[in-house]
């Protein structure tokens, strides 16, 4: 195994980051505006459905956070999720059908 | 080297199991607590000081076989360690040292610590035993009593999630163990002995091409028992659920500890009492789809445990992956996994603990903007999310690039398209809870949290220290696991060294 040059160079990569971190910094700070933008409090509000919503109650949904990635696995959420309910029974099915598997992959593979 | 070192590595943490009730009383009866947990802190450090006592033994390519109550093998019980288990025995002790430092703060608010710290130095007793043996049924007996003492490590809150999840941790382990169990029984009808190393020069003789049918249902009924340990889909839905009602402290001993002593036996089972290569494919196959389904499921989690524990089910389909390519560079690769993914779980899981211990919660939808707060726990936590995300130039970059290069080499790239892909997805539900846990507005109620205590930060942050050294210095990860790679591949000299020549 290798982690030189032509492979991976830990140390130089990690310089490279780091450099690269200090210079998108530096552009960040060198981006700031000098003037304060002062924006009227009803700007600066959060709205829901034309109600005021305080700000520690706005939380993004966790399991609904990458529905476009839900979407793209649909089948997976539809049919695998399920089997994952917490009932014992349904997991004692899993090792059952686990076990049968793995009997016939190692017959397959090793005979 | 100390000659009784293999023993002691199991016996100390064994009679300090033992003694822990009695020190209890009567650091009680003194109101001198501190003194019982400095007691275990004191044993779990020896513990690993004769595990690195026996390190340079090891690694010298030597096989170190310890005979109990000096019976030449195979009778009677023996101690092989090589450079296959001393690497898991490195890896529990460790664990268990900052486990043990961790729980001194985190767990100084439960009742009934003296039965905490009993099991704790049990489980570790247990794993060095199981790590450490040479013998198959004594596997079985350490094996089990590392899975009961886990039982009641998940129930020891006593609320009813956790007794709930642990009923149902002891019903899908007493199965496995069962299967497992009966696979020896199988294995000694056949071939008449308990001895690791006599079963795989007996099997040898047998011959594994074509393998028997006989074999084939022990080798599945061996390899059922152990998947239900180390939660390889399908058999991992109890993981969760543990995972999410035990304490912090103790998902970590189990994430980073019995996990890791679980894939050790597959290895154990497969490489050097089969010596069957062959099953690489097999390997290949269950490991993508561990990986898959557990980066799936980690990503519509609410609970950050729950999600962790998911986590660490795709890790472990990384390391069967590595593995399964069977090519130096894969079996080093899923070595190297093995041992990153137990620091960076270990971290992981010691962050959540740490918010669970200021907030009261794990549910990221109940959490937000602690990084005022948690400063260091933050950006711990963010090393960790990064490092298990594949992110250089944390240490499981390093690991999971070689598995990627191994799998380029070996001619299976789409299994290598494939695992970068989940690296991508873990990325983004580690992003997630980031950004729920750390980021965003912070409600009211957590205006007042503080900063986790000094003596739960220093295990997390020694953690992190070598998620960082790993990553940008990995020939050092490297050195720890080629002894194992070499280990793991000479079926023939373990035979030799423990049977010598018989």
């Amino acid at each position: 195994m290798e982690f030189g040059p032509g492979f991976w160079g830990p140390i130089i990569a990690t310089i490279v980051m780091l450099l690269g971190a200090g210079f998108a910094c530096l552009m960040l700070l060198g981006s700031r505006r000098i003037a304060k933008v002062r924006p009227s409090i009803v700007k600066r509000s959060t709205y829901g459905c034309g109600e005021e919503v305080k700000p520690e109650e706005v939380t993004a949904d966790s399991e609904q956070f990458y529905s476009p990635i839900r979407r793209v696995f649909k089948p997976f959420y539809r049919y695998i999720q399920p089997g994952h309910s917490g009932k014992l029974n349904t997991y004692l099915l899993w090792v059952v059908i686990g076990f049968v598997v793995l009997l016939v992959a190692i017959a397959l593979v090793l005979r | 080297m100390i000659e009784a070192a293999p023993i002691l590595v199991i016996i100390i943490p064994l009679m300090g199991s033992f003694l822990t009730p009695l020190i209890s009383i009567l650091t009680k009866r003194y109101k001198k607590d501190r003194i019982r947990d400095l007691f275990v802190v004191s044993i779990v450090i020896v513990t690993l000081l004769l595990v690195l006592h026996m390190l340079p033994t090891v690694w010298s390519g030597n096989i170190i076989v310890y005979r109990l109550g000096n019976w030449t093998p195979p009778w009677g019980i023996c101690l092989a360690i090589d450079g296959l288990n001393i690497m898991v025995a490195l890896i529990v002790s460790g664990i268990a040292v900052l486990v043990s430092i961790y729980s001194l703060m985190y767990m100084k608010n439960d009742t009934g610590l003296e039965k905490y710290y009993t099991l704790l130095l049990l489980i570790l007793a247990s794993m060095m035993g199981v790590t450490l043996t040479g013998d198959f049924f004594n596997m079985f007996v350490f094996f089990e009593i590392m899975s009961t003492a886990a039982y009641a490590l998940v129930a020891f809150r006593r609320n009813w999630d956790s007794i709930e999840a642990s009923i149902k941790y002891m019903v899908m382990g007493s199965l496995g163990a069962s299967l497992f169990l009966l696979g020896i029984s199988f294995i000694y009808s056949l071939v008449g002995s308990l001895n690791i190393a006599d079963i795989a020069q007996k099997i040898s003789i047998i011959g594994t091409n074509p393998l028997p049918p006989i074999l084939i249902l022990i080798l599945a009924l061996l390899m059922t028992g152990l998947s239900i340990k180390i939660a390889m889909v399908p058999f991992h839905a109890w993981m969760p659920d543990a995972y999410q009602a035990a304490p912090s402290a103790v998902v970590v001993l189990l994430a980073a500890g019995t996990t890791t002593v679980g894939v050790y036996m597959m290895l154990r089972v497969v490489y050097i009492l089969f010596g069957v290569a062959a099953l690489g494919a097999m390997l290949i196959v269950l490991g993508s789809v561990t990986m898959v389904v557990g980066a799936l499921m980690a990503l519509v989690q609410r609970d950050l445990k729950r999600l962790l524990a998911y986590s660490g089910i795709s890790q472990v389909g990384y390391i069967l992956l590595g593995v399964g390519f069977g090519t130096a560079l894969g079996i080093e690769g899923g070595l190297f996994h093995l041992l990153n993914n137990a620091i960076y779980k270990a971290l992981l899981f010691m962050c959540a603990g740490a918010i669970f211990y200021r907030v009261g919660t794990c549910n990221l939808d109940e959490l937000g903007g602690l990084s005022k707060n948690m400063p260091i726990t933050a950006g711990l936590f963010t090393i960790g999310a990064l490092a298990i995300s594949g992110v250089p130039p944390f240490n499981g970059f390093a690991s999971k690039w070689t598995i990627y290069i191994a799998g380029i080499q070996a001619g299976k790239a789409f299994f290598s398209l494939l695992a970068i892909i989940m690296s991508v997805l873990t990325l983004a539900y580690l992003l997630k809870a980031v950004n729920a846990i750390f980021l965003g507005q912070r409600p009211k109620r957590f205006e007042n949290v503080k900063e986790a205590p000094l003596t739960m930060l220093f295990p997390m942050m020694l953690l992190a220290v070598l998620c960082i050294v790993l990553g940008v210095l990995p020939s050092l990860g490297i050195n720890i696991v080629s002894p194992a790679y070499n280990a793991l591949t000479n079926q023939h000299g373990y035979i030799q060294a423990v049977l010598g020549g018989i």
